[in-house]
């Protein structure tokens, strides 16, 4: 038996061996030349002895050569474990360590940084992917490797892991969430279904590889016949470059970049964009005033997702269709089911929440991931019966659409009196001079935390602090109040473009502001 | 300690290989998205470690350090007037 995603690839090259199946930064490839990269890289991989299970770690950029190391690695029952390039080493070291790593593939510049730092221990190959590096694999032998796809001596029945995604948890320990064949197949069946995807969308993905949601971006179109369109890195200004040349129709991105993206179509010399039939917006939530400008200037379907990387996408809403729930983040997908949880500490037998109620979002989905890799009691610890507790808060009305009210980990508790920043995002957000903000908790003597706020104003402008305290006495309760004001150039975000509301105390006091 | 413009130029080309076909002295690294506007403080901090130099705020400022060529001579003449 041989690999259903790597097969389903196979058979589209031999169907359309001519049709364009990827394109990156300039390079592109059709499927004849996808499906001899991929073999080529199966055998390279086999060549140096890689086996059926093996787990292979790459500080992976986007490019041709890392989607086709998912299908060799697929078409292998091996498992790939794609990690951050921009992660410093300590932390990378930790991610192999947790992934159970046996072979590498990486740019000159890890295994350089590497040697500095005590050197690298694996049992298995390392493959330099630039150049040549004392005691690596050059990457240009796959050159000299049959373009056949190779026989293999092992089935593989779709329960392998393909990827693990490393998330850090709380303590800062890599959590690995297994990805098997089979959660990837169905994950890209689910988004086909949802948004009606065909052999003639052209898919751009323009997140970074090591996260699940270029990934799915990636692997979908190959394995439907579609064609990849991949952003090599992202800055506006490049990702309306390549969708005025590349014209693709659908996307999945993340809202943090679509706020950026419109600030560029805003502008009077913008290009005209009309090839999207349908845009997703995933991540977190999109402020409604961008979402409405997008839909004016993409002339397109405009969707909000919900979800997270161990369960997949939970709920959709298209705002053209729902016109009375545009504040939902929308219904299920068939495959998941939704439970919200109130406190635990109020009973151990009442705990779904009433329609309206804010409690934790909990999700049962045939498309959850195997677990966190080697980590069950971790794994245990999220589960409430057969629910995954997503950590966020939420609540479903009356006909089963859900709302998103924040990140339980992230509530400020001050006085006993729970605080939800998102709350207070929203209200000083509303501020013409204020670009951006995040109230977050500070820690005090007296309450246990406060609220403090990070600020970014707008470019020319500058925050009167006066002004916004005037102006949060009015618009705030009581226990909403900003005990410290915290002027930013910025607000620290992981590489999604995702708010990291933890991190903002440890950034200002690194930027010496609170003193 | 390694020269000033190799030091920089593998820095950008960490995750990506830079095309041939690209001015790389001209290059702005930030806006070609080689290196993120976090990731360049982080850089900037590499690069104060590497050549024992420091930047002032009016120099994370200025926008010449996006700029390979410019920021290469903006190191170099950091580290010359340390010498003095």
């Amino acid at each position: 038996m041989r690999s259903r995603l790597a097969s389903l690839f196979y058979e589209n090259a031999q169907a359309t061996p001519e049709k364009l199946a990827i394109w990156c930064d300039g390079k592109t490839a059709t499927y004849e030349e996808m499906a001899d990269l991929v073999s080529r890289y199966s055998n390279l991989l086999l060549s140096q002895g890689a086996v059926y299970g093996d787990h292979i770690a790459i500080p992976m950029n986007n490019s041709i050569e890392s989607v086709a190391l998912f299908f060799s690695a697929a078409d292998l029952g091996i498992c790939v474990v794609p990690l951050n390039p921009s992660l410093p080493l300590e932390a990378i070291k930790a991610a192999m360590e947790a992934g159970d790593i046996k072979h590498v593939i990486a740019r000159k510049a890890f295994y350089s940084d590497c040697e500095k730092s005590g050197g690298l221990n694996i049992p298995g190959f390392k493959i330099c992917l630039d150049q040549e590096y004392p005691g690596t694999v050059p990457f240009a032998k796959i050159d000299d490797m049959s373009s056949e796809r190779p026989t293999i001596d092992h089935d593989v029945d779709g329960s392998e892991s393909l990827i693990l995604t490393m998330t850090s948890g709380s303590t800062g320990t890599p959590k690995p969430i297994d990805i098997s064949q089979d959660n990837k197949y169905d994950r890209s069946m689910a988004h086909i279904r949802v948004y009606k995807i065909t052999k003639e969308d052209r898919i751009i993905a323009a997140t970074p590889l090591y996260h699940s949601l270029a990934e799915r971006l990636v692997i979908l179109p190959l394995i439907l016949g579609a064609t990849s369109i991949l952003l090599p890195r992202f800055t506006p200004a490049i990702w309306l470059k390549c969708v005025e040349e590349q014209k693709p129709t659908f996307t999945i991105a993340v809202s943090a970049q679509l706020a950026q993206i419109l600030e560029l179509l805003k502008r009077p010399d913008a290009p005209q964009i009309n090839s999207f039939r349908s845009i997703v917006s995933s991540s977190a939530l999109l402020e409604a005033s961008v979402k409405y400008e997008l839909i004016d200037l993409l002339h397109c379907e405009f969707h909000e997702m919900y979800g997270a990387s161990e369960v997949s996408t939970v709920t959709d809403i298209c705002f053209q269709e729902a016109k009375d729930k545009q504040n939902s983040v929308g219904l299920p997908f068939d495959e998941a089911k939704i439970k919200i949880l109130r406190d635990e500490s109020e009973s151990d037998f009442d705990t779904d929440c009433a329609p309206g109620e804010v409690g934790e979002i909990a999700v049962k989905s045939k498309l959850q991931c195997k677990g966190y890799y080697k980590q069950e009691a971790m794994m245990q610890a999220a589960m409430f019966g057969d629910y995954f507790r997503t950590g966020d808060l939420g609540y479903l009305d009356e006909d089963g659409y859900l709302y998103f009210a924040g990140r339980k980990k992230e509530l400020i508790i001050t006085g006993a009196i729970n605080v939800y920043p998102h709350d207070i995002d929203v209200i000083i957000g509303r501020l013409p001079e204020v670009e951006e903000c995040a109230a977050f908790s500070y820690p005090d003597d007296r309450l246990g935390e406060v609220v403090a706020l990070a600020v970014v104003p707008k470019e020319d402008h500058e925050i009167n602090l006066r002004a916004l305290r005037t102006y949060c006495a009015r618009n705030l309760a009581d226990f909403q109040q900003p005990h410290k004001v915290f002027v930013v150039d910025k607000l620290p975000k992981n590489t999604m473009g995702k708010l990291q509301r933890m991190a903002i105390l440890d950034y200002v006091r690194s930027a010496g502001l609170d003193d | 300690m390694e020269n000033v413009k190799d030091f920089i130029i593998d820095y950008i080309q960490k995750e990506y290989t830079i095309p041939d076909d690209i001015d790389i002295i001209n290059l702005n690294f930030v806006e070609e998205g080689y290196v993120d506007s976090l990731g360049l403080v982080q850089f900037i901090y590499t690069i104060e470690d590497e050549f024992g130099i420091s930047f002032s705020d009016d120099d994370l400022q200025n926008p010449d350090i996006k700029v390979v060529g410019k920021l290469i001579a903006i190191v170099e003449s950091k580290m010359e007037a340390g010498k003095q």
